[in-house]
């Protein structure tokens, strides 16, 4: 969820589906946070640092916004 | 339910903080003194090592069955978000504890005030965090 309003949300479920059925853990253990903290991205409530997002971009080798979306409403 | 290390280790304290505490408020209070008594601050240390005790054993077990004990950048923004909030219990405990001391003799009504606030500011750090970890952050 983001700040003033505004939405953070992403394609990571769909990306890992597409990665070879990556699991959460195997996306987490790669990028450095927990499980829990991969479930609570997916499902939108809770925005990565940016270093996180960079993180999970990478993972995917994919440019940030199309892993992350942001709208003003 | 799915719970991480972080929340199987604060359900953990916060049952055993009820615990240690509920028996010693429950056993000193309501008191007449108007001194804290040698066999308050017995009960006290008692429920001290109950408490780590508790900790110790609970501790050992969660680990042995969630080997996963690492944390991230969420655990620590809702730990600092939990103890922002225990902040306010406390300054506020405090700020009672020293009018208590102020309109009441003894030492006994300031040491319970405080003691309890503390307790509660604790639960509240815990609590907080309990409920973010399922609110996601």
């Amino acid at each position: 969820m983001g700040k003033a309003g505004g939405l953070i949300t992403n394609d990571i479920r769909l990306l890992r589906l597409r990665h070879a059925q990556m699991t959460q853990q195997e996306l987490a253990d790669r990028v450095g946070v927990t499980r829990q903290t991969v479930n609570a991205i997916e499902s939108n409530k809770y925005s990565p640092s940016l270093e996180v997002a960079f993180r999970i971009a990478r993972v995917f080798a994919l440019p940030l916004e199309q892993v992350f979306h942001y709208s003003e409403d | 339910m799915d719970l991480s290390f972080q929340e199987k280790s604060l359900w953990l304290l916060f049952v055993s903080l009820v615990g240690a505490f509920g028996f010693y408020f429950g056993t000193a209070l309501p008191g007449d003194a108007i001194d804290v008594m040698p066999h308050q601050v017995a009960l006290f240390v008692l429920a001290v090592v109950m408490l780590v005790i508790t900790q110790i054993a609970g501790h050992a077990v969660i680990a042995i069955l969630d080997r996963r004990t690492d944390t991230d950048e969420r655990d620590r923004l809702i730990a600092l978000k939990g103890t922002r909030n225990a902040a306010y219990v406390l300054a506020t405990g405090v700020f009672t504890a020293l009018c208590a001391a102020l309109v009441t003799d003894g030492n006994f009504i300031f040491m319970h005030v405080l003691l309890g606030s503390w307790v509660l500011a604790q639960l509240t750090e815990i609590g907080s965090q309990l409920v973010l970890y399922r609110r996601g952050a």
